[in-house]
């Protein structure tokens, strides 16, 4: 019988609990595609997702916030069943919803470098106000541009009848998220951050 | 039903990982190459192929059906215009053979998903990519599907205490918060355990993988996977 040895490379303890908390913020995602709440423009529900990316740059940084977003991706591709109605694979980053799902990373990280100024993580309750707010609008820009363009390009759209189809009845329901994380970090709630 | 892995011994099911990603990578890539109403044909009977292979039947799709209003609407949304002549049949016909591409794609990942274990996947990710990215792509993934279900349970049990306690005349926004709240702290609370738990137990960059290895049937279905990446590619020239 032969034996092999290896060395072992160790995961440092700050780099540990980086990844861990990443990837339970994946599948913090995945969970929030599960909530649904009522839309008040259109009478498909609206899930929590978005506000969980908008949370995964807050709190995890313009780094980490978007590899968290990246092993949601990854997860999702390989069968855990974290996109919309719990749906899995391959094949939904490349259909119809893939320019809002391949967006989320982004959005993470343009989130995260507003509220952080830099990849150096700092409280996020001492970001003003209106820091928050913009940071959450240009996260909103970024996944409803890049949602739209993939629903222009994989469902052979014009740039209306996409945004007809995959934003006007979705962009109420985004005001509501972006109230929600505001009260979320400025009432100190997350004992972790 | 949540659609998921299902033990088996189908053909699927003894093909490597690895192959199967390929052949998913070489179906979207014709896919969108070929979107005539003859490729898409020729496609249709390989989508059924691969969820034949992989035992799996109509039941798996319905996982997708959030999808379907989308990919419905599209085409009527593509052929309606303002004015004359109304409705364009050429544009709605353009975008429903988008939208029934779109479908196809679903019923190949379907195939994959239900044909392959969270071990595999992980370890066929581990080895394709290569350094700390992959060691950081597996570890995350195995979370991943080892923690969704806690943190489903942990955002149910918040939903109901909420509405125990009179929530549903909260406004929206006021009810989104709470269960956010909840959700990111259970999600912080057991990331921290368990990175000091992982980390006593010495969390390892190059950890021992499951084998994966080429068995004879996976030579058919890689020479699948790149004959339909050259038939994108000489579609695209």
């Amino acid at each position: 019988m032969s034996t092999r040895t290896e060395s072992v490379d160790l995961v440092g303890d700050e780099a540990a609990v980086n990844l861990t908390r990443a990837a339970l913020f994946a599948a913090l995602v995945g969970a929030f595609a599960y909530v649904t709440f009522p839309n008040p423009v259109s009478p498909v529900s609206v899930t929590l997702q978005v506000l969980g990316v908008f949370l995964a740059g807050i709190y995890l940084g313009p780094v980490w916030g978007p590899a968290a977003l990246v092993l949601y991706l990854v997860a999702g591709a390989l069968g855990a069943p974290v996109f919309e109605g719990g749906s899995a694979g391959v094949g939904v980053l490349v259909g119809q919803s893939a320019g809002y799902l391949w967006s989320y990373p982004l959005a993470a990280g343009v989130v995260g470098a507003v509220v952080h100024r830099g990849t150096a993580l700092r409280d996020p309750a001492a970001a003003g106000l209106v820091t928050l707010v913009a940071a959450m609008t240009l996260g909103t820009v970024v996944v409803y541009g890049l949602g739209v363009a993939g629903l222009m390009l994989v469902l052979s759209l014009g740039p209306v009848e996409a945004a007809t189809v995959g934003a006007l009845a979705f962009l109420p329901a985004e005001a509501l998220k972006l109230a929600a994380a505001v009260g979320i970090v400025r009432s100190d709630a997350i004992a972790a951050a | 039903m949540t659609l998921g892995y299902v033990p088996g011994d189908s053909l699927a099911h003894r093909l490597d990982p690895r192959s199967k990603l390929l052949v998913q990578v070489g179906f979207a890539t014709a896919a969108y190459a070929h979107t005539t109403p003859r490729g898409l044909a020729a496609l249709t009977l390989l989508a059924a192929g691969c969820l034949w292979a992989a035992a799996g039947d109509l039941d798996d799709l319905w996982a997708y059906r959030f999808a379907l209003p989308v990919l419905l609407l599209a085409p009527l949304v593509a052929g309606a215009t303002l004015g004359e002549p109304w409705f364009r049949v050429d544009r709605a016909g353009a975008a429903a053979l988008a939208s029934y591409r779109v479908l196809l794609l679903l019923v190949v990942a379907a195939a994959y998903v239900r044909s392959t274990p969270v071990r595999d996947s992980r370890a066929a990710i581990q080895r394709t990519v290569p350094g700390r990215a992959g060691a950081f792509l597996g570890v995350g993934v195995g979370l991943v599907f080892r923690f969704l279900p806690l943190l489903r349970r942990d955002l149910l049990a918040a939903r109901e205490a909420i509405r125990a306690r009179g929530g549903g005349r909260l406004p929206v926004h006021e009810r989104m918060r709470l269960i956010a709240v909840a959700g990111t702290n259970r999600a912080f609370d057991r990331a921290d355990r368990l990175g000091t738990a992982l980390a006593a137990r010495c969390l390892a960059w190059n950890p021992t993988l499951p084998r994966l290895a080429f068995g004879p049937a996976d030579y058919p279905a890689l020479a699948l996977g790149v004959g339909l990446l050259a038939s994108a590619a000489t579609a695209a020239i």
